[in-house]
């Protein structure tokens, strides 16, 4: 289908989709004027201004077959007053005079009902993607369907127009979800990524010479062995110069697209890093993997805050293999939980009181910041510096997502998996409507109307 | 000058994983960025004419208001919303409800569950063994919103034993910009994530209905019920009996065959059940009912309850159970040892009855003869309707 | 004449389905048999929502069969091909056939 969902400025539409110009649509948008304008008129602009939002993909004879005008809605009871009238204090006395004056029994706010026109089209798989925030628009959570990036309870479906039902679980690749929502690549780090790519495809060519040449192929591969070893030396130092320099290459790659509180909190991290490696001169632990390297370097953390401890021993612990990596893990674990609670508050505080607090040494590093350092460390892990990703490495959202950015209450999301559910269809309750739309009364209550007298 | 970095030792986030706190968001918004470079138009210093015009006035305008206003919705804050709202907001200070867009306020940015909150709805369901009701009135979340996260929790925790990739960047950039309902700490209640009591309103009530009543009589929820459906009104001594609706719940979560019927054939309908009985909670209007009858016995209350919870649960669940043991008799799996599949063999029944007489009964096991087959039909939808789980 | 209980196929191109009928030996495969006693549908399934222990479940395939017809047909002397004896020993109507290799 092509895309005639353009974000012009002339016209003015809303969509649904993160660009920055359905942003400033968003935010000029005004209701079309209703004075001197026949009823007609006014239901067919409101009708046109809707459906570019609301399921512009979706032809219209195609919603007019999905268009019900029940709609659902919802009341919340509270137990103790069913409990306190069985409904018979409504009904007595009416017409005998009792029912003058007075509050009546219940009172509730008005249902916006008319706000729920579009209720069917968000059953579709394609805007429950969109809704779940696993893409950013409406029009790419199609394309990841019918590309195959999608599943429902587990198997692939291809239909962006599948319905779905109550309990149907949807999951995303989690690969186009982070290139969806994250920040797009700059031309620097596509040129490196073509470079890496590169590079990997000619040592590919390479193996597969010597794997032709099997004699000397042993003697590469001894040759070979030796190399990782060497590689294998690589102490936490030789990691914590790494970071170091990720954190530079990412400091000059993105001069302009980073946010310069970022750029503050990545000069902050490279001091930090400079510290630890004036301090860690002689360590020499092996660690053979990426996994391994990062539990040496929490432990090689914990063992210096030990050492930090009143009683002042001077003596560097060096742990067993074994024993290091079960500590690694336990660490790792640990670690992990705390960055799961990165958005609670308690996180912000440990930072405030560490950089508003005490004065830093500058050979010393406070508790506080160990616990930065190991927790910027475990994120290092979880979100790479990777040149072979589509997306713009570390990742982080893209611009004006947030303005975007809400889950409806009949989806229950799990983004560490990009995976959610479809509890049940939206409904209405009194005051408020759960399907999102950017458009007011106005414009809801005729396009409702529309639909409702059938013109086919 | 703003202080900088040094005096900071270490920031609070330290590298572009961590995003930062708002502690020190106020340099924020001021600094244009990008767009502002692109939206300049370029000068050309070899013609002597004027430039021409590289922009329309509208996307002039875009970027002026990208640049000034806009700005502060290009990075999201931690922990707060950053809706366009936020813009008119400004005036006056406080915590609104979120809405995301300006110009519907019946629509609300709903808070999600935090991390530690899902987590702990799994510890409970999973570990400690509670029903998924208990769980629901213990912390204020929807049941089916329950049994979703215990699916999602187990889904992750199987991907990550796996070690499939995993987004948990992008999952904690989205907890930082959508409101969440945090995990109450030890000791305080818990805030409670949604309204777990919702009332479907059914079609049969939309009807407006003109229904006199005597006064010597007291028309209550259950007689409405009735008379929405069209159920002849209740004998007196039946009337009698249901002191209150919520009598009803319990003796159909005893037998749920004791709902009436009216109507015939094709047109006969269950009658219309009151509120007490049509909510997902029920036993929550009973343990009220027994506040009310005994409002000093409050261990004794909650000893009933308790009981009324695990009668519920048992019932449930041996409701589950027959159904299971029903499907399973119907089918047997067989796993041959040289195959690499395993059989799932179904009983069918081969008679008149679903064949019809003329052998073409829709009824009928297997593809039908002499009939083309429905995806050949003009019009007929070939996406598929449901995805067994 | 000979009474065969074997495959019909149907559904379409790279998706077969098959009925399980029972039928003269000499008709054709689509011509209408005496009867349709069960279906068989070979594509395999991959079982969805696994957790803990089911988690490494082979994938399966579906068989529907009326037993009582089937043992009916079988008692009259109709003879299943050998897609279907496979089928039908699974379900535990038939011995399983005995291969070459028993034979010799």
């Amino acid at each position: 289908m092509r895309n005639r969902a353009s974000n012009t400025l002339s016209k003015g539409k809303i969509r649904q989709s993160w660009s920055k110009y359905n942003l400033y649509n968003m935010q000029r948008f005004r209701s079309p004027p209703t004075t001197n304008r026949t009823f007609f008129q006014q239901k067919w602009s409101a009708k046109a201004a809707s459906r570019a939002y609301h399921g512009e993909q979706v032809r219209e004879g195609q919603w007019k077959r999905m268009f019900n005008h029940r709609i659902r809605s919802v009341i919340p009871m509270n137990a103790s007053d069913l409990a306190a009238d069985d409904g018979s204090l409504v009904s007595s006395g009416r017409g005998s005079g009792l029912d003058k004056g007075g509050k009546p029994a219940y009172q509730t706010r008005p249902t916006p009902y008319t706000h729920m026109t579009f209720a069917p089209l968000e059953r579709r798989l394609d805007v429950a993607i969109f809704r779940a925030l696993f893409a950013s628009s409406a029009r790419q959570a199609r394309q990841f369907v019918i590309h195959g990036a999608v599943t429902v309870n587990g198997q692939k479906m291809k239909h962006p127009s599948y319905l779905l039902n109550p309990g149907d679980l949807f999951q995303v690749d989690p690969d186009r979800v982070l290139y969806a929502t994250g920040h797009t690549k700059t031309p620097y780090e596509r040129r490196q990524g073509r470079l890496t790519r590169r590079k990997g495809k000619a040592q590919g060519l390479e193996g597969a010479e010597e794997a032709e040449a099997a004699p000397e192929a042993e003697e590469s591969k001894e040759t070979a062995k030796e190399e990782t070893k060497e590689t294998e030396k690589e102490d936490t130092k030789e990691t914590l110069k790494a970071l170091l320099a990720q954190a530079k290459s990412v400091m000059s790659a993105g001069k302009n697209t980073l946010a310069p509180q970022r750029k503050q909190e990545l000069r902050g991290f490279q001091q930090a890093v400079r510290r630890v490696l004036s301090r860690s001169e002689s360590s020499t632990v092996l660690a053979d993997s990426l996994e391994a390297q990062f539990s040496q370097l929490t432990l090689l953390l914990k063992a210096k805050r030990s050492e930090k401890n009143p009683e002042k021993k001077d003596v560097k612990p060096r742990p067993e293999d074994a024993f290091a990596t079960d500590r690694g893990d336990a660490e790792l674990a640990s670690a992990k939980k705390d960055t799961e609670a990165t958005a609670s508050d308690k996180l912000s505080e440990a930072f405030a009181q560490a950089t508003l607090g005490n004065e830093v040494d500058a050979s010393e590093l406070s508790d506080e910041e160990f616990d930065t350092l190991k927790r910027a460390l475990t994120q290092m892990r979880d979100n790479p510096l990777d040149n072979s990703k589509t997306y713009s490495t570390p990742w982080q959202p893209r611009q004006y997502m947030s303005a975007f950015a809400f889950i409806p209450r009949y989806l229950e999301v799990n983004q560490n998996i990009c995976a959610a559910v479809y509890l049940r269809h939206p409904v209405a309750r009194p005051g408020s409507a759960e399907v999102p739309t950017p458009f007011g009364e106005s414009i809801a209550t005729p396009a409702y109307g529309w639909y409702l007298r059938r013109r086919w | 000058m703003p202080p900088r970095m040094q005096s900071r030792s270490v920031s609070n986030t330290l590298l572009p994983y961590l995003t930062s706190t708002s502690s020190s968001s106020s340099s924020l918004s001021s600094i244009p960025s990008l767009s502002s470079t692109s939206s300049q138009c370029l000068s050309r210093q070899f013609s002597a004419t004027a430039a021409p015009q590289a922009q329309t006035k509208l996307r002039r305008q875009m970027f002026e208001w990208l640049n000034n206003e806009g700005s502060i919705f290009k990075h999201h804050v931690p922990g707060e919303t950053n809706y366009l709202t936020r813009l008119k907001q400004r005036g006056n200070e406080g915590s609104e409800t979120p809405r995301p867009f300006p110009n519907n306020q019946h629509f609300i940015s709903e808070p999600i569950l935090s991390e530690e909150l899902r987590n702990e709805v799994y510890n409970r369901v999973v570990e400690q063994k509670k029903s998924v009701r208990v769980v629901s009135v213990e912390l204020g979340i929807d049941m089916k919103r329950i049994a979703a996260v215990v699916r999602l929790v187990e889904l992750e925790n199987r991907q990550r034993a796996q070690g499939k990739p995993l987004a948990l960047p992008y999952a904690r950039a989205v907890h930082e910009m959508v409101p969440t309902t945090p995990l109450a700490e030890k000791g305080e209640r818990q805030t409670y994530h949604e309204p777990i009591n919702d009332l479907p309103a059914h079609p049969l009530t939309g009807s407006q209905i003109f229904y006199p009543v005597p006064e010597s009589r007291s028309f209550n929820r259950v007689e409405a019920g009735r008379v929405f459906s069209g159920a002849p009104a209740m004998e007196h001594s039946e009337a009698a009996e249901i002191s209150h609706p919520s009598d009803l719940a319990e003796k159909i979560m005893e037998d749920p065959n004791s709902i009436g019927w009216v109507g015939k054939g094709a047109n006969a309908r269950q009658i219309l059940q009151p509120a007490d009985v049509r909510i997902p909670h029920p036993h929550l209007v009973a343990q009220e009912r027994d506040r009310l009858a005994h409002p000093n016995e409050r261990l004794a209350v909650a000893d009933l309850q308790s009981k009324r919870l695990e009668r519920q649960d048992a019932l449930e669940k041996e409701r589950r159970e027959r159904l299971q043991a029903r499907r399973e008799k119907k089918t047997t799996i067989v796993s041959p040892e040289d195959s690499r599949f395993n059989y799932r063999i179904k009983d069918t029944i081969y008679t008149t009855e679903t064949t019809g007489v003329d052998g073409r009964g829709s009824k009928a096991t297997g593809r039908r003869y002499g009939v083309p087959h429905r995806d050949r039909t003009r019009g007929e939808v070939k996406v598929p309707t449901r995805v067994e789980a | 004449m000979v009474l065969r209980i074997r495959l019909a196929r149907f559904g379409n191109k790279h998706n077969p389905f098959f009925n399980i009928v029972v039928a003269q030996a000499r008709s054709a495969r689509g011509a209408k048999p005496l009867e349709v006693i069960g279906t068989y549908n070979p594509i395999p399934k991959r079982p969805t929502n696994l957790y803990g222990e089911d988690a490494d479940a082979r994938p399966y395939k579906e068989i529907a069969l009326d037993r009582s017809r089937a043992k009916y047909w079988l008692g009259v002397g109709a003879q299943p091909s050998d897609p279907v004896w496979k089928l039908m020993g699974m379900a535990g109507l038939v011995a399983p056939k005995p291969t070459t290799f028993d034979k010799a």
